[in-house]
């Protein structure tokens, strides 16, 4: 079991990671905090000798979504996710950040990771094929095909290939 | 594309309530991790401690001997037979004996089965077609066990030419070791000095069963049912003053 000083420096670290893929994975705040506080617990009771930060992170993002899924599958899912569901004061976000957070959710469910992996977290596809363990050619067309759509969603105006 | 998607991701940040939750519940979910460990291992320890003391009790019920069985010709050789009528332990009392104990694999078996191994070795065999004879003395501090050792050793000693049993008090025996001798030497050498008050034990030591029987009827002049030298016999021994009376069987 990891101390509570670990525990408070993962969380300091990466409270931020796990909530963003919570949000685009979960309907409400509710299963977000759940998810959240799973996140941590699994972490704490976690015996993995983690290599390097990054190591840390790509482990902590690996569990993040396994638990959003599992949980997934346990309830009737909806296509779309409203943002205002997900977030405890969506009022607070400027509206074209709303819109783009809107466009993402509104992709299918296996264009979200990669989509907030590859432009936010800036993870290459081998990257992001090794933290969702999935075949780095599939990441590629995932990604392709996320950026097509996103297009379509949120137009050409300034918004670059 | 991607600064706006990265901008828009940059406003979603963990909330603070919702940090303070998490660390209150894991903190209170490593509390009670912790204390079902200790439980746990309290049981563990009570566990291990009375497997071990099983094991130990176990050992020592096995390993402590019960009764004794002497077998003496020369060869002189005690076993030692648990309270499960198991050998325990095969000592042999002089050379020969040692001699002989290196020969027999019979630990850990039933007495009977043992004893029947020793008097079939071809050690004993050929002594005893030799007209030596084999003595087989039972002694031990549980009675029941002595009293069932020696009539299955009458039994077995029933097969064999010159072959007698006796049984022995631990008081009566428990200077044997001290003296050099076997329990059934020490047994044979008690009826001796009944007759001779001048006999020593060292005089015995270096006797067969044979020449100390030998000796015996020598001294006896009143005794009339001497065991014939061709006659195998089942001897019901009597430490006192006059020498085993023995059974005649059919052979001779």
């Amino acid at each position: 079991m990891r101390s509570e000083q670990e525990v408070n420096r993962a969380k300091d670290r990466y409270s931020d990671t796990v909530r963003r893929l919570c949000m685009i994975h979960l309907k409400n705040h509710a299963d977000t905090e759940d998810i959240f506080q799973t996140v941590f617990l699994k972490y704490v009771l976690s015996s993995v000798a983690f290599e390097s930060v990054e190591h840390e992170k790509a482990w902590l993002i690996r569990v993040t979504v396994n638990a959003c899924k599992d949980l997934l599958k346990s309830f009737f899912r909806r296509r779309t996710v409203s943002l205002d569901a997900v977030m405890e004061q969506p009022a607070e976000i400027p509206q074209d950040h709303r819109e783009v957070l809107e466009a993402v959710l509104s992709l299918p469910q296996k264009y979200r990771d990669v989509v907030y992996l590859h432009y936010f977290e800036d993870y290459t596809a081998p990257q992001i094929s090794r933290v969702l363990g999935k075949n780095v050619n599939t990441v590629y067309t995932l990604l392709t095909r996320s950026k097509q759509m996103l297009r379509e969603k949120l137009g050409g105006d300034g918004y670059e290939g | 594309m991607k600064d706006k998607i990265k901008e828009a991701f940059g406003q979603i940040q963990a909330e603070d309530p919702l940090k303070s939750k998490t660390k209150a519940f894991v903190a209170q979910k490593m509390q009670e991790h912790a204390k079902p460990i200790k439980r746990q291992f309290h049981i563990y320890a009570v566990a291990c401690t009375c497997m071990l003391l099983l094991l130990v009790g176990g050992c020592w019920l096995y390993l402590t001997p019960t009764s004794e069985i002497s077998i003496d010709i020369n060869p002189s050789i005690e076993l030692s037979v648990n309270r499960f009528d198991r050998i325990i332990s095969v000592n042999g009392m002089n050379a020969d004996g040692h001699a002989l104990s290196d020969t027999l694999d019979i630990k850990f078996k039933r007495y009977t089965d043992a004893v029947d191994q020793v008097l079939n070795s071809e050690k004993i065999t050929a002594l005893l077609a030799g007209d030596e004879i084999l003595t087989i003395t039972v002694t031990g501090s549980d009675e029941v066990q002595s009293a069932k050792i020696l009539s299955e050793m009458e039994h077995c000693a029933a097969k064999h030419k010159n072959t007698y049993c006796y049984s022995a008090s631990c008081k009566d025996t428990a200077a044997a070791h001290d003296a050099g001798l076997s329990f059934g030497k020490y047994r044979a050498f008690l009826e001796l000095q009944a007759l001779d008050p001048d006999i020593l034990p060292v005089t015995v030591q270096g006797m067969t069963m044979r020449e100390i029987r030998d000796l015996m009827e020598k001294l006896c002049d009143d005794c009339e049912d001497e065991p014939q030298t061709d006659s195998s016999g089942q001897g019901n021994g009597h430490h006192g003053t006059h020498k085993g009376q023995g059974k005649k069987h059919g052979e001779e």
